[in-house]
């Protein structure tokens, strides 16, 4: 697989072992795209600081929790609804988000007060809250102000509060994934064992690395609790700050997202013996494969079965209504970390897509191998490519659509290239059957849109007709296929309802019976 | 044109890196240890024999390999294997995914003695 050198990063040549173009006959062993290094002099990064990874990212889903960054209030601004994980307690952590707002004479006489004031104030808003997530930042962290100590004065003081700390300033790594391993570190040091659960099942696991994005969490819980699984606690996406503090207690880790939590299930088999196991929660094959790994592993696979037949029974005609439309258009993979190997290879199998190119902001080479292994042959993988880069392939392999994050996806935007939010997603939630059908209709409506073909009309030269042209997505889409598949009475649309999540939360489960306490399960 | 004993094995390498996670775990000692379990036991699963699970790692390994040797299924020509076959075959299968993954891998953070 030979190396890629982009045009326009000639003039850095370090960017050379960043990219490689996948061929059929070498393997991974043959080129590897670096990865996990500080950004390159002179390139324009689009990754986020190891802070925002710890907070943004992994700290702020738990979801009954004060997050409050101790430094300037420019630091927390990113908090707010930019991204979408909800929480069944009607989303406190994204209503409210909390800054010690730090200004220059703090970093000259130092915040210790002004944060210890802080955090007895926010406490005293919410006096229903009492446990608190402190992220230091830059600022805080480069005047040394102790927050622990300040942290621990407040505990005594409040003894019903609970505080955690973590440590992870912006310049702590190269990317926020050096905050992904900061905060999984801090939590199992800190908090891991200190709160014993009380244990409803035979089965208990925990359900690590998922961030409840528009309700992923929810759904795949669901699929556990019909199972008769207990989820011990989820990190951290819709996960209570107790709970993850009980997570000693599991059979099982069961890991989503490797590249963000892997660390915290590593710990936990070596200091508890919890099993890791590796899963997939996006499209049907790869979830069903999933559940009946789990399934497995606690001797409940006849449960497992049947949600799968009666899952794939109510979505796969939906699914395959948008694969039969899907078929052949290229895709440029670009998310942050996990989603490009989550969703490389079915995106292909499920749904026909073809998939040019992958991408990782802040993945290691880990992901790289991953992802490589699992899109095909001619895709062009690039690690943390800078803008020019990104224009640049974007004009050589022409897709069709861009799923990626919001700052990437305004630029494929200007050049006429559809975009899907990767991170936050459009109408999810993606994760699950249902889930899986939703973004493949996400995928269409933007593959689809006519309003793509209307930008292309240069309104200073082009002649516009008012009179005709009326198009819509079903009119595009279904000019070149098959009259049958058209005219099928068992494929359709999406028909579930505009939110998937709200019938769950008040759902009754089947009771199973509890056998007893398994040593080995 | 009969499939030959390298074809078939890697046909099911290609399986794996398309399909599983478990092999890609980002410490050398970690993938050493997963590719031994988890092939060992699909090994032992697919001769018919019976692999041990009696602790909760065993039973993970085992759960992998099942669910392996499950979607396998599609490959009919393996059903038809001798035993000396398959073991020999799975064991240049191991070969190739440490060879790949760890021993000629270009991943510089397998060594990290940190997680």
């Amino acid at each position: 697989m030979p190396y890629h050198e982009f045009e326009c990063s000639k003039c850095i040549p370090e960017r050379i072992k960043h990219a490689v173009d996948k061929t059929p006959a070498e393997n991974l062993s043959d080129a590897l795209p670096l990865g996990y290094l500080n950004t390159i002099p002179g390139t324009l990064s689009e990754r986020g600081c190891a802070y925002c990874g710890a907070k943004h990212v992994i700290g702020t889903p738990m979801k009954d929790v004060i997050h409050l960054s101790h430094g300037p209030i420019g630091c927390t601004y990113d908090t707010w609804q930019t991204k979408r994980y909800i929480s069944d307690n009607d989303n406190f952590q994204l209503k409210y988000t909390f800054a010690s707002d730090m200004k220059e004479k703090h970093i000259v006489f130092g915040a210790e007060k002004v944060l210890k004031d802080n955090i007895i104030e926010a406490f005293k808003a919410f006096p229903h809250i009492k446990r608190m997530s402190i992220y230091q930042t830059c600022a805080s962290a480069l005047i040394g102000d102790d927050i622990k100590a300040v942290a621990q004065e407040v505990m005594e003081e409040m003894p019903d509060v609970d505080i955690f700390i973590c440590n992870s300033p912006g310049f702590a790594g190269p990317s926020q994934s050096g905050g992904h391993h900061k905060i999984n570190i801090a939590w199992v040091n800190d908090k891991v064992g200190q709160v014993e659960p009380k244990i409803t099942s035979d089965y208990v696991i925990n359900y690590v690395g998922e961030y409840n994005i528009q309700g992923d969490q929810e759904v795949m819980q669901d699929y556990f609790k019909r199972m008769g699984i207990q989820v011990l606690s989820t990190f951290t996406g819709n996960g209570s700050y107790d709970d993850l503090r009980a997570m000693h207690r599991a059979h099982l880790n069961v890991l989503e997202c490797a590249r963000s939590a892997e660390y915290i299930c590593n710990e936990l088999r070596k200091r508890y013996g919890i099993p890791r196991m590796d899963i997939d929660g996006c499209g049907f094959g790869p979830l069903a494969s999933s559940l009946r790994k789990i399934g497995l592993f606690f001797g409940i696979e006849d449960r497992a079965e049947a949600i799968i037949e009666e899952e794939t029974k109510r979505w796969k005609p939906e699914l395959d209504w948008y694969a039969a439309r899907l078929q052949g258009k290229k895709v440029c993979l670009w998310p942050g970390g996990s989603k490009l190997w989550h969703w490389a290879h079915v995106i292909h199998e499920e749904m026909g897509l073809e998939v040019v190119s992958v991408y990782t902001k802040f993945g290691h080479q880990g992901d790289m191998e991953k992802g490589i292994s699992r899109c095909e042959a001619g895709a062009l993988a690039i690690d943390d490519p800078n803008e020019l880069e990104g224009l640049e392939a974007m004009y050589k392999l022409k897709p069709d659509l861009i799923i990626t994050g919001k700052r990437p996806g305004e630029v494929a935007k200007k050049i006429r290239v559809p975009y899907l939010n990767a991170h936050a997603y459009h109408n999810g939630p993606y994760k699950g059957f249902e889930g899986w059908v939703r973004f493949a209709r996400d995928i269409y409506n933007a593959v689809y849109s006519p309003i793509h073909k209307l930008a292309f009309v240069d309104i200073s030269k082009d002649a516009i007709s008012t009179d005709k042209n009326f198009v819509t997505r079903q009119m595009l889409s279904d000019k070149d296929i098959d009259p049958a598949v058209v005219n099928s009475k068992e494929l359709h649309e999406y028909t579930g309802e505009f939110d998937s999540i709200k019938k769950l939360r008040n759902k009754e489960y089947p009771k199973f019976p509890q056998k007893g306490k398994l040593t080995a399960v | 044109m009969d499939m030959t004993l390298d074809s078939k094995k890697d046909t099911l390498m290609d399986y794996i890196m398309k399909n599983c996670l478990w092999q890609f775990n980002s410490r050398a000692w970690d993938r050493e240890l997963q590719n031994e379990n988890i092939i060992k036991k699909a090994t032992q699963l697919l001769c018919h024999e019976s692999p041990e699970k009696s602790t909760p790692a065993d039973r993970c390994y085992w759960a992998e390999a099942k669910q392996l040797v499950d979607e396998w299924q599609c490959f009919p020509w393996l059903s038809k294997m001798t035993a000396t076959d398959t073991k020999c075959m799975m064991g240049k299968l191991k070969n190739d995914l440490d060879s790949q993954l760890i021993t000629n891998s270009l991943n510089e953070e397998l060594n990290d003695p940190n997680y």
